[in-house]
């Protein structure tokens, strides 16, 4: 099966590869890859990053990697063969990643970073990111306030090769570490996936069944948790997410997820597209390669602001 | 003809994707191309009273002062009371001397805090952490010789700001009195940084004397 993929995709790159014997088109291209539009995160970027360049004039490429570091790789392949001016990418892994963009660069096509990092400078033009650990503390400390500072409680954490995993995770411990009456008693990863967290929170409970909270790495966990907490007739358990996602926005306004934490994903990929636009016309780098953006506290009192990961006013 | 290359390019590229699952672990990097482990504590402690006290001392104005400024024009305080290199989507941090009457303390949590008023109108000004939790990272954020850039990534970079905070916790405020805190004096070195909201301004210290009780 996983074989099958694997071929249907090379099949794929292949036939792009031909494609490149096509004249050129009009318009300049710029490719857009993202993890899966599955997690609607993913997807308010890259249709952030779209609109944005599409209104600047160019041609788009939008691919998805699965967070697959080979299959990204093949995709990059496919942007420096179809002669993309610039790439946007959230990556598939901090390590995996650098020689995909170091080969984009060698290709003399420069990369915008959104999202996640690379364990690497110098390789990507920029890397525009939410600034993790300040959404995290923020995040952890409305938990914390909630839990009103004790209780036993569980951590669902994201992918291991995704920075934010770790950077998250260590923002919510440097808060929450601080009060020793609270005990986490499971810490699980569920993969950013909402079918794993699901099926990681009903074993949790079996042997933890008095916990009090959860503490998600990102929504698409947290949404599964509260699917589970719910189903198994804990409705007050607290849980707190990540991202700022739709889904958690009505989960909140209901009364069933507490809080979570704002990234402004559709103003980042749109800042990138900016940044390369600045580089394709005007041969204009970014003044930092690394830049942050900082994320908002998301709690039933502005829940109602919340579109597509951005606030409105 | 084409069917061929077609079927070649296929091929190769599917060992390539095949072999490259192989080799690709995760949670590990190869070779030695990572510098020595970070000790984010060992950096604070050593940068402290060298740099970090002189850099706040020269920076820090009197609270009112930079609220005042700060209000009317947040970038012109920032240049003068914090870090103009900062991060263009986060807020400004100032650096300020704290110095006023507690007339307020939460010691219940463990993110204590107390409220200080320094103009004598017996209202809070500012809010005061003492620990020993801390939020935040005002006191990295201040810094102008501190860059995001210079930092492997996130991680290293948000171990470097709490430990900041760890530092003024085994230095300063672990022998802070906890007890009868209203109505003592307050002396206070430290930053904050600037918030849109009602809240009272939420400043870190590096430095703070606490008065006998009246």
């Amino acid at each position: 099966m996983k074989f099958t993929r694997r071929m249907t995709l090379a099949a794929f790159a292949g036939m792009l590869a031909i494609g490149t014997a096509v004249p050129a088109y009009a318009a300049d291209l710029v490719a857009i890859i993202t993890p899966s539009h599955d997690n609607p995160f993913f997807k308010a970027e890259a249709e952030g990053a779209d609109a944005k360049a599409k209104a600047l004039g160019y041609d788009t490429l939008v691919l998805v990697h699965d967070d697959d570091a080979s299959k990204q790789s093949e995709l990059i392949d496919t942007a420096i063969g179809r002669g993309a001016k610039a790439i946007i990418l959230d990556n598939a892994g901090a390590d995996a990643t650098v020689a995909a963009v170091q080969k984009a660069k060698d290709a003399g096509i420069p990369s915008f970073l959104i999202d996640r990092e690379i364990n690497a400078s110098g390789v990507a033009m920029a890397q525009i990111v939410s600034n993790n650990y300040q959404g995290a503390q923020l995040g952890a400390q409305e938990f914390v306030k909630l839990m009103g500072e004790k209780g036993a409680y569980v951590e669902l954490v994201g992918k291991e090769s995704d920075t934010n995993a770790g950077i998250r995770s260590k923002g919510y411990h440097d808060v929450i570490d601080d009060y020793p009456d609270l005990k986490m008693v499971a810490q699980q990863s569920a993969n950013w996936s909402q079918t794993e967290a699901y099926s990681k929170m009903e074993s949790i409970l079996q042997a933890n069944p008095d916990i009090k909270g959860v503490i998600s790495g990102n929504d698409t966990m947290a949404m599964g948790a509260i699917a589970a907490l719910q189903a198994a007739g804990k409705k007050d358990v607290i849980v707190v997410g990540f991202d700022g996602s739709n889904d958690v926005r009505d989960s909140i306004k209901a009364g069933g997820i507490k809080a979570t934490v704002l990234q402004p994903a559709y103003a980042q990929a749109q800042m990138a597209v900016e940044q390369a636009d600045a580089f394709i016309k005007n041969g204009t780098k970014p003044k930092e390669e690394k830049q942050l953006m900082d994320c908002v506290l998301i709690t039933p009192d502005n829940a109602s602001k919340l579109e597509t990961f951005a606030l409105t006013d | 003809m084409p069917q061929n290359s077609i079927r070649l390019s296929f091929a190769v590229v599917a060992l390539l994707a095949l072999a490259a699952c192989k080799v690709l672990p995760t949670g590990t990097t190869p070779g030695g191309d990572k510098p020595a482990a970070f000790d984010p504590d060992a950096a604070v402690a050593e940068m402290w009273d060298g740099k970090v006290l002189p850099y706040l001392e020269a920076k820090a104005g009197p609270f009112a002062e930079v609220e005042k400024v700060a209000r009317a024009d947040p970038a012109a305080a920032g240049a003068k009371y914090g870090n103009v290199n900062k991060q263009a989507n986060s807020p400004w941090t100032y650096a300020a001397t704290i110095e006023g009457k507690i007339v307020a303390a939460n010691t219940q949590s463990r993110a204590a805090t107390i409220d200080v008023d320094v103009d004598g109108d017996d209202k809070a000004d500012a809010r005061v952490q003492i620990g020993p939790a801390i939020r935040g990272t005002a006191l990295r954020d201040v810094l102008d010789f501190v860059d995001f850039n210079s930092f492997t990534n996130q991680i290293d970079y948000a171990q470097f700001g709490k430990a900041f905070n760890m530092h003024v916790n085994k230095t300063v405020l672990g022998t802070l009195p906890r007890d009868a805190l209203e109505g003592r004096t307050a002396k206070v070195l430290g930053a904050f940084a600037a918030s849109g909201g009602t809240d009272l301004p939420l400043a870190t210290p590096a430095e703070i004397e606490i008065g006998p009780k009246p």
